[in-house]
């Protein structure tokens, strides 16, 4: 059996053109959206549904479901547990490839991106429909829609805010509630909030966390509304240079690490022991979540605790928004029984149970009297549900929460290099880069 | 080595080649080793190979010609990625940091490699043995090393930082994966300790194939250690050389694993290596046609290091170093 | 093994101090960081992310390990890594000889063409083909399977393999085929009985070979796996030192890679007869 050359390379490219086309052809047109405004979409479902939910909240997600399978006995969930890291990229290769779940539960921030490109399947009608319609988080809605096109539900809430050790504030002196009106009032109160030689520090936060970091800095410039990304979704531009709260929360933090008033410990922290500093007493002021606070106190440190809205230069308060979505991407095959889940978990019983999970509930009418002797500590955000915001951009991901982003380089050169100027310049050039490829 | 018996031999037209036709080889086909099985015999692992890999690549060269955003619709872009893949200055500044870490490490796993092979070459007491551990961490495999060293390197409670700190080196806070150079400095550390092992195995083995002979009749006209090592072994063991420097440099020019556990890239794209940048244009800012781009433009590269090594180390004809 | 002594004379005084003192300094480079690696998986994870104290040395026990155990996709991932790791192997070994033989012992006019071919693509780095291998993966509907995994695995492991394989045929001298010809052996059984021997070593570093590098890989598997249940080691123990915003247990980091680390050592020591053989015919012969 003889191959010449010549022919070996003919089958090779005809084969390769073949997959090729096959490849790429089968995975580029648009799923088809299923048909949400059928009579009884959302009742009587049956069959099984496949929900992808992201690995950080997966413990939450599974009591859920659990419950679920307890209340009916038609449906039954298929719980895929996505790393976090890695959940965007894989439900866009999924979604390429033609293969999408009914539901995924994502973190809400990186749920514009999806629906900006057209892979989600509209709700609109089907979510003003609820009877609690209003009591719904505005932050995460306004992530889950397009304008006035709902794609996606809230389903739990992961908040930031200041956590106060009024221990610490006690034995300073300072007033809490004044101390944290405003960046100014905080400049103020740091210094008296620390003590070196007893190893106590006004403030921590993780330098070479990201994640964490934008989780928790944003806020500051959120409060006076001045956001980096600038414009609608799809067409931003960064506002970075000319944005004052910004350049005042970086001079702050700043003036806090050379004062000494946060531990040396923040240059290097990447959150991977986040909260342990202030739980173990040493910290008067900690931003961070209910997770990394409440749900990891030691029983003596809860009676201390007491959370506020961060505060922006000048006044003005917000938490971010964060949490996850759920959404039903396009080509969903169990579409019906996907949103009748979707409606049981945002019902008040599910809602209430966030807590044990380290969550808070998405909806304001889940701070019920009962709630509220549970869980004292997560009432907060339900309280101030409209101070919350999370921005909807096409390039959180890649400007934020990638240490090789411009929101990271930013931070530290301003904060731990002093240079402020330069720091805000270059973050300027990367985010209008990033945006303009994200956005191409 | 080759028998004579049952080889095919070249079929040669009794009557000659006809005028200015170029003549074709047939060959004759074996009894023993038919052509048909032998092709039978490599064809799963060639089409292994092609499905797996070739087929990809070309579908990667495909792609690098769009704009492929993995999520909607793609557009024919003809040469504009390579354009800014090659303008780009976070790509370029990826491959110089690949090439300048490359630089570290080639020489000492040579060099370290080397040593070990002369330490574990001759039959001594508990040599096996020794060849045997040296080896063990190339064996654990740099995945599974990198894990360990990011628990060494915390600041204050890492071996890394403790030890310093017994000597008296420092203070024993170093945050050595926050500081560009330093985790550099350490993940090279990591490398060369690593993979010393692999080259010292490879020397090792080459360096047992010459015959001792030839070290008598050195040492019989007086020449020392050094001299025999330099004159001899050295020039004996070119091939091998060259194998472990390609192995080497090909596996520096490709390393992703342990910059992607011990820093991801960081701080900022301090410690990004060519791989890993071209990870995270895909799979992070979702950018696979520009991705795509990147990486057939590495594999150029790839295969020009490769050459310009072979014709480096290349055989020369005056016998420097040779046997009389 | 030729020994490169000087026959008949014992080696001087100095010689020997210098090969003890190398060995003994050797020994302790190489050995005391995977041994002290070893022990940190005893310690309680508070230990270990805490600069050295009195309690370094106490509260040592398995405790980590438990923890791996109980943490139901980490056990999983053991097992999972393990059936991916020898399939491949073995997968590996198979073709690889296979070709091996193919390419040194039969004549066929496109034989050095592909040979060639397979080594070429030692070169590409398999990051650059990853994602177009996905979506043709996924069309074959081999994405979030262990067998896809396997397939893949053994695609990047072949280059190599059919490189010592085909080596340590070429070694085979032709007589050893020809008495088996004479006894009628056709092709399987010239294989598995008669070279057997000669190629085992080979064989052994392939497979060992590919055993290594599946067992550690998770580049791969991150991109081809989405269900969890099917997540291999080292991605599950990237998932741990990765976490949600940071919260890492460096316990169960170390006791996994710990468990990363033991099975390669074992096997190595059990193989290494052939290995190091194999390696040396297929680097010095190539």
């Amino acid at each position: 059996m003889e191959i010449s050359r010549r022919r070996l390379l003919g089958l090779a490219g005809a084969g390769a053109a073949a997959t090729i086309a096959g490849v790429l052809s089968g995975c580029s047109s648009t799923l088809p959206e299923p048909n949400v405004a059928a009579a009884d979409f959302g009742s009587r479902a049956r069959g099984t549904v496949t929900v992808w939910t992201r690995s950080a909240t997966q413990t939450g997600m599974q009591g859920i479901v659990d419950r679920f399978h307890k209340a009916q006995s038609d449906i039954r969930i298929q719980l895929t547990p996505v790393l976090d890291a890695q959940y965007v990229t894989k439900l866009a290769t999924a979604i390429r490839g033609g293969e999408v779940p009914d539901l995924v539960d994502m973190d809400d921030i990186n749920s514009s991106l999806f629906i900006y490109r057209d892979t989600f399947t509209e709700l609109t009608d089907l979510v003003n429909d609820l009877p609690y319609r209003d009591k719904l988080s505005p932050g995460h809605l306004a992530l889950a829609s397009l304008g006035d096109r709902v794609f996606g539900v809230p389903f739990l809430a992961d908040n930031s805010l200041l956590w106060l050790n009024t221990e610490l504030f006690d034995k300073a002196g300072v007033d809490p509630d004044e101390a944290t009106q405003s960046i100014e009032s905080l400049r103020e109160a740091l210094p008296r909030l620390t003590s070196a030689k007893d190893g106590i520090y006004a403030w921590s936060f993780p330098g070479n966390g990201q994640g964490a970091l934008g989780f928790t800095f944003l806020p500051h410039i959120w409060a006076q509304k001045a956001d980096v990304f600038h414009g609608k979704i799809g067409s931003q531009t960064g506002y970075v240079t000319e944005n004052e709260p910004l350049r005042q929360t970086l001079e702050f933090f700043r003036d806090m690490w050379t004062q000494k008033c946060a531990p040396p410990s923040c240059f290097s922290d990447a959150a991977t022991h986040w909260g342990s500093d202030f739980l173990a007493g040493k910290i008067a002021i900690f931003p961070g979540n209910y997770a990394a606070v409440v749900s990891a106190a030691p029983k003596s440190m809860l009676p201390k605790l007491k959370p506020v809205v961060i505060p922006g230069p000048g006044g003005g308060r917000c938490f971010f928004d964060g949490g996850d979505n759920l959404c039903m991407p396009r080509g969903a095959k169990n579409p019906s029984a996907a949103w009748e889940f979707a409606k049981f978990t945002l019902e008040i019983a599910q809602q209430q149970s966030m807590p044990t999970g380290g969550y808070t509930p998405i909806r304001s009418d889940a701070n019920t009297a009962s709630f509220q002797k549970q869980y004292p500590l997560d009432t907060t955000p339900l309280q101030n549900l409209d101070l919350g915001y999370a921005p909807q951009s096409l390039a959180y991901n890649v400007a934020i929460n990638q240490a090789d982003g411009p929101f990271l380089a930013m931070f530290r050169r301003a904060v731990f290099d002093g240079d402020v100027d330069g720091a805000l310049e270059t973050a300027q050039t990367g985010f209008d880069r990033l945006l303009k490829e994200v956005q191409a | 080595m080759t028998a004579v018996s049952t080889r095919s031999e070249r079929a040669v037209s009794p009557s000659g080649p006809a005028p200015g036709i170029q003549p074709r080889r047939r060959l004759r086909d074996s009894l023993t080793h038919p052509r048909g099985t032998g092709i039978v015999l490599v064809l799963p692992a060639v089409i292994f190979v092609t499905v797996f890999v070739l087929v990809p690549l070309v579908v990667a060269v495909y792609i690098s010609l769009t704009d492929f955003p993995l999520i909607g619709s793609y557009r024919f872009i003809g040469l504009t990625n390579y354009i800014s893949a090659l303008t780009d200055p976070a790509f370029g500044h990826a491959l110089l940091y690949t090439l300048i870490y490359t630089a570290i490490v080639t020489l000492p796993i040579l060099v370290l490699g080397y040593v070990l092979a002369v330490l574990v070459r001759r039959r001594r007491r508990g040599s096996t043995l020794l060849r045997t551990l040296l080896f063990i961490p190339y064996v654990v495999g740099l995945t599974t090393l990198s894990f360990f060293l990011v628990l060494e390197a915390q600041p204050g409670s890492g071996a890394v930082n403790i030890v310093l700190r017994a000597l008296g080196i420092t203070d024993g806070q170093t945050a050595w994966l926050v500081s560009g150079p330093l985790a550099t400095g350490l993940i090279c550390t990591l490398v060369v300790w690593a993979v010393s092992g692999l080259t010292m195995v490879l020397l090792m083995s080459g360096m047992q194939g010459i015959p001792s002979d030839v070290y008598e009749s050195a040492a019989m006209d007086g020449a020392t250690w050094w001299q025999a090592e330099r004159r001899i072994t050295i020039p004996m063991l070119r091939r091998t050389i060259i194998l472990s420097l390609i192995i080497s440099v090909i596996g520096s020019f490709l390393a992703f694993n342990q910059f992607f556990i011990l820093t991801a890239g960081g701080p900022g794209t301090a410690t990004t290596t060519a791989v890993l940048h071209i990870y995270n244009k895909a799979f992070v800012q979702l950018q696979l046609g520009a991705a795509s781009a990147e990486s057939i433009l590495l594999i150029i590269v790839t295969g020009l290091i490769t050459a310009v090594q072979f014709w480096l180390l290349r055989e020369r004809d005056s016998g420097k170093g040779a046997l009389r | 093994m030729t020994a490169i002594t000087v026959s008949g004379r014992r080696e001087s005084g100095t010689k020997i101090a210098l090969y003890s003192a190398g060995f003994v300094l050797s020994v302790i480079v190489f050995m005391v960081p995977l041994l002290f690696a070893l022990f940190r998986a005893f310690q309680p994870a508070a230990v270990i992310q805490n600069p050295p104290s009195t309690s370094t040395f106490f509260h040592l026990g398995w405790m980590n390990f438990a923890h791996l155990g109980s943490q139901a996709h980490l056990g999983e991932s053991i097992v999972n890594s393990a059936i991916v790791a020898v399939a491949t192997a073995v997968l590996t070994a198979l073709l690889a000889t296979l070709a091996g033989y193919g390419f040194a012992k039969f004549r066929f006019r496109i034989s050095n063409w592909l040979f060639g071919l397979i080594v070429v693509t030692m070169m590409v780095p398999f990051q650059a083909i990853l994602t177009p291998l996905y979506l043709q993966l996924n069309s074959m509907h081999l994405t979030n399977s262990l067998l896809g995994l396997v397939l893949f695995y053994t695609t990047v492991n072949l280059p190599f393999g059919v490189f010592v394989m085909r080596n340590a045929f070429e070694s085979v001298p032709a007589e050893l085929e020809d008495s088996g010809f004479v006894d009628g052996a056709g092709t399987t059984r010239m294989l598995v009985s008669v070279l057997r021997p000669l190629i085992l070593p080979g064989v052994a570093t392939t497979a060992l070979y590919a055993f290594l590098a599946s067992w550690t890989e998770f580049l791969g598997a991150l991109t081809f796996l989405t269900n969890a249940k099917l997540y291999t080691l080292p991605l599950a123990l990237v998932n741990v030192q990765q976490g949600a915003y940071g919260q890492v247990d460096f316990g169960l980091l170390a006791a996994g890679a710990v468990v990363a680390m033991i099975p390669c050592i074992v096997l190595y020591a059990a193989l290494q007869r052939f290995y190091v053989a194999g390696l040396a015919s297929g680097a010095v012969k190539g």
